[in-house]
């Protein structure tokens, strides 16, 4: 009786520590969310979505120009950088006994590990200084921040899918990279998915790279080889400002960007609902 | 569901229904030649052997079933209950076999008395219906016809002892008819009583209860 | 009647491990063969041979002719593709396609090899349903998941979507281990109702299964054929020793 009582004792110390550590992490995440809703809460407002950013002294205005620009950056990124990422997990899952797959997940690994200012640099190097600041440089070097986290969690989505599977489709007569991509894909499709919605979520709040290679630009977006505004750097720009409306303008921009992440989180949520 | 086990049993039963049949045939041959002025030993001895191999061809099939489908309960009773009852058919012909040897080597009762011979074509007619019944009762299950069959049994050997008694009495028969008829009512009488048995075992493939009729 | 396979000298290894060693045999046309033995005889490695895709796990090979409908299967030039559509293959755990409904795992053989006709496709689905003995349970319910369905309807699914694209041959590898008895005595009649038309060839480690189901019977042992005749031969006078202790149970 005694040692029961006691390991209900231990049951009740561990539930108690597994909660307080929960509320622990939960705090910074809360205050965060609330400073940020409350502060930004009242710049968001029809303007804010429909006005580019304001000159000095002027009343109003918005950050229309750094979501458009945001959202043309994260397309033309995961253009770039999801087919890659997919091939390449691809690749590693169905092709794991090629010579090649060693090096490649070898390589990744490095390049999910590399600090995202380094791939800003690298893009700078690379293209900055042929075409200068502009969106194609950002949405590479945002794209090679993509194409690890695609990589990775394709193939880790691919390599769930039950050997089983595959075998019943060449068994079928279906060449094996039609397996590839109708069936193992298809049956893998909840999870590679929700992989590549994380990885634009990911880069959605990118701003070192994003800085370094397309500078600061407070106008509506025009052209693919010209700089675009940019939520993230609205926040690290205008939050530096000595103006009131501009700071009160990060408070806005970091809430819509939270928006936009917390919404790819809850879209990654709703794909990802058993369909049967 | 159709079990696979079923085409097995379906085609045992099938060759059981030939065998009995043909096991009825052969009885009818021998009491015609007994009762009729003719030979038929050699047609008889040929069905009472197509008898006896298609009784091991049963109990070949009836062993491969067991061996490769593990019947179970009524399978199980009704494998087992079809070998007995295919060993049964195999003794009609032998029996037949026996009366017509009787007939070929002691002169059979052809030239006896008419009550004799009347007689034997009473108790000869009343073995046939029971072959009947029981071919009747395999093709049914049917454990009704039991009663029957109890009955008509207890006729056959009343028949049976009757005759036997008549015979004791009477001084006037020759020797040759009285080895001759002994002989044929005796079979008659087996006869009858594996036509029970195969009752018996029909009963017990119906309720898997163990009767005995005699 | 020719046999539809005749096997000579076929070896097969992984890595270096030579699983199986010189079989020689041929296979029946529309005939159930089973081939039991103990766990890691080469049984399944065998009938994987048979369609080639024994090749399809890395570091195996085979070597030796395989001769289907007289024509060597292992021959130069011959694309393993062309053969698994003639020799179909159902495999151990029920393994329908998932995200896909009941329709279109049955139709899927057929669609991924390039056929468009919605017409012969509705008729390929409901013909293979009802061959394989499922269509009466799942036509009101053609759209929902393959994978809503039991065990046993699963495997018959498995079944009727090998038969869609109107193979020669069905390999079987034991494919009532997961399921119940219920189930399992469903798919071995409709195995028995399947030899009417098709050549079955069936890895079971069930012996009173190959005995049940087949016409003939393969004893493999350590990755060698050591006995091969009709089931009845095999299961009730066993010329071999190894086949009569293993079938009654004294080793395996």
């Amino acid at each position: 009786m005694n040692h029961y009582k006691f390991r209900l004792v231990k049951d009740r110390v561990a539930f108690l520590l597994v909660h307080l550590s929960l509320t622990l992490a939960l705090i910074p995440l809360f205050s965060v969310l609330y400073e940020v809703v409350q502060k930004g809460i009242s710049t968001i407002t029809i303007d804010f979505f429909i006005s580019p950013t304001p000159t000095v002294g002027e009343k109003g205005g918005g950050a229309a120009n750094a979501i458009q620009g945001t959202l043309i950056t994260i397309g033309l990124a995961s253009l770039i950088g999801i087919p890659i990422g997919l091939m390449s997990g691809v690749f590693l899952s169905e092709y794991s006994e090629h010579r090649l797959s060693i090096i490649v997940r070898f390589f990744n690994d490095v390049l999910s590990g590399i600090p995202s200012i380094i791939i800003g640099v690298f893009a700078y190097a690379l293209i900055v200084r042929s075409i200068g600041f502009s969106v194609i440089a950002a949405a590479f070097a945002l794209a090679i921040i993509m194409i690890p986290i695609v990589t990775r969690t394709t193939e880790e989505a691919l390599k769930l899918v039950p050997m089983s599977i595959r075998e019943a489709a060449i068994a079928l007569g279906v060449p094996r990279w039609k397996t590839v991509v109708t069936i193992v894909l298809r049956s893998a499709k909840k999870a590679v998915v929700t992989g590549m919605l994380l990885s634009i979520a990911r880069i959605a709040g990118e701003s070192a790279p994003v800085l370094v290679t397309m500078g600061y630009w407070r106008w509506w977006f025009a052209g693919l080889d010209r700089p675009a505004a940019n939520l993230a750097l609205n926040v690290f720009v205008f939050a530096m400002s000595p103006f009131e409306s501009w700071i009160a303008l990060a408070w806005g921009s970091a809430l819509v960007l939270i928006l936009l992440v917390l919404g790819i989180n809850f879209a990654v949520r709703i794909f990802t609902r058993e369909r049967y | 569901m159709s079990r696979i086990i079923n085409s097995g049993l379906e085609e045992l039963s099938a060759t059981l229904h030939k065998m009995g049949e043909l096991a009825y045939h052969t009885v009818l041959a021998a009491l015609r030649e007994c009762v009729e002025n003719r030979d038929a030993y050699n047609e008889i001895r040929e069905m009472s052997e197509a008898l006896v191999s298609m009784a091991d061809h049963v109990e070949d099939r009836a062993f491969e079933l067991i061996a490769r489908f593990q019947p179970v309960a009524s399978d199980l009773r009704t494998i087992k209950s079809y070998m007995k009852i295919a060993y049964d058919f195999a003794r009609f012909g032998r029996y037949a076999l026996d009366m017509s040897y009787a007939n070929q080597k002691f002169g059979g009762i052809r030239n006896c008395e008419a009550w004799i011979i009347s007689h034997v074509k009473d108790m000869g007619e009343k073995t046939l219906s029971m072959i009947r019944l029981s071919i009747d009762s395999l093709r049914s299950h049917d454990s009704q016809l039991a009663e029957k069959v109890t009955q008509m049994e207890e006729e056959v050997d009343k028949m049976y002892f009757d005759f036997l008694d008549k015979l004791i009495e009477r001084a006037d028969i020759t020797t040759r008819c009285m080895v001759s008829s002994v002989l044929i009512v005796r079979y008659l009488e087996r006869i009858a009583d594996h036509a029970t048995y195969i009752c018996e075992s029909i009963i017990y493939i119906a309720t898997g209860k163990k009767v005995i009729l005699r | 009647m020719a046999p539809k396979f005749e096997i000579e000298d076929l070896n097969a290894w992984f890595g270096t491990k030579h699983v199986l060693k010189n079989i020689n045999m041929k296979i029946e046309e529309n005939a159930v063969t089973a081939i039991i033995g103990p766990s890691g005889c080469g049984k399944t490695t065998f009938i994987r041979c048979l369609n080639r895709m024994h090749e399809i796990t890395p570091g195996a090979r085979a070597s030796g002719k395989v001769l289907f409908n007289g024509l060597d299967i292992y021959g130069d030039g011959v694309d393993p593709v062309m053969i698994r559509r003639k020799i179909g293959m159902v495999f151990q755990k029920p393994n329908p396609f998932p995200m896909m409904s009941i329709y279109d795992n049955v139709a899927a053989g057929l669609k991924l090899n390039g056929v468009k006709n919605k017409k012969i496709i509705d008729a390929a689905v409901r013909r293979s349903l009802e061959l394989a003995n499922l269509w009466d349970e799942v036509k009101n319910d053609l759209n929902k998941s393959g994978a809503s369905l039991s065990g046993g309807q699963q495997q018959r699914l498995c079944i009727a979507r090998a038969l869609a694209v109107e193979p020669e041959v069905l390999l079987m590898d034991e494919p009532c281990s997961a399921l119940d008895p219920i189930a399992t005595a469903k798919i071995e009649a409709l195995i028995r109702k399947l030899a009417e038309n098709y050549t079955v060839v069936i890895v079971t480690h069930n012996m009173q299964q190959a005995a049940r189901v087949s016409d003939y019977t393969a004893f493999l042992y350590l990755g060698e054929l050591m006995e091969y005749g009709p089931t009845k031969q095999i299961f009730e006078n066993p010329k071999h020793e190894l086949t009569e202790k293993y079938i009654t149970g004294k080793f395996g």
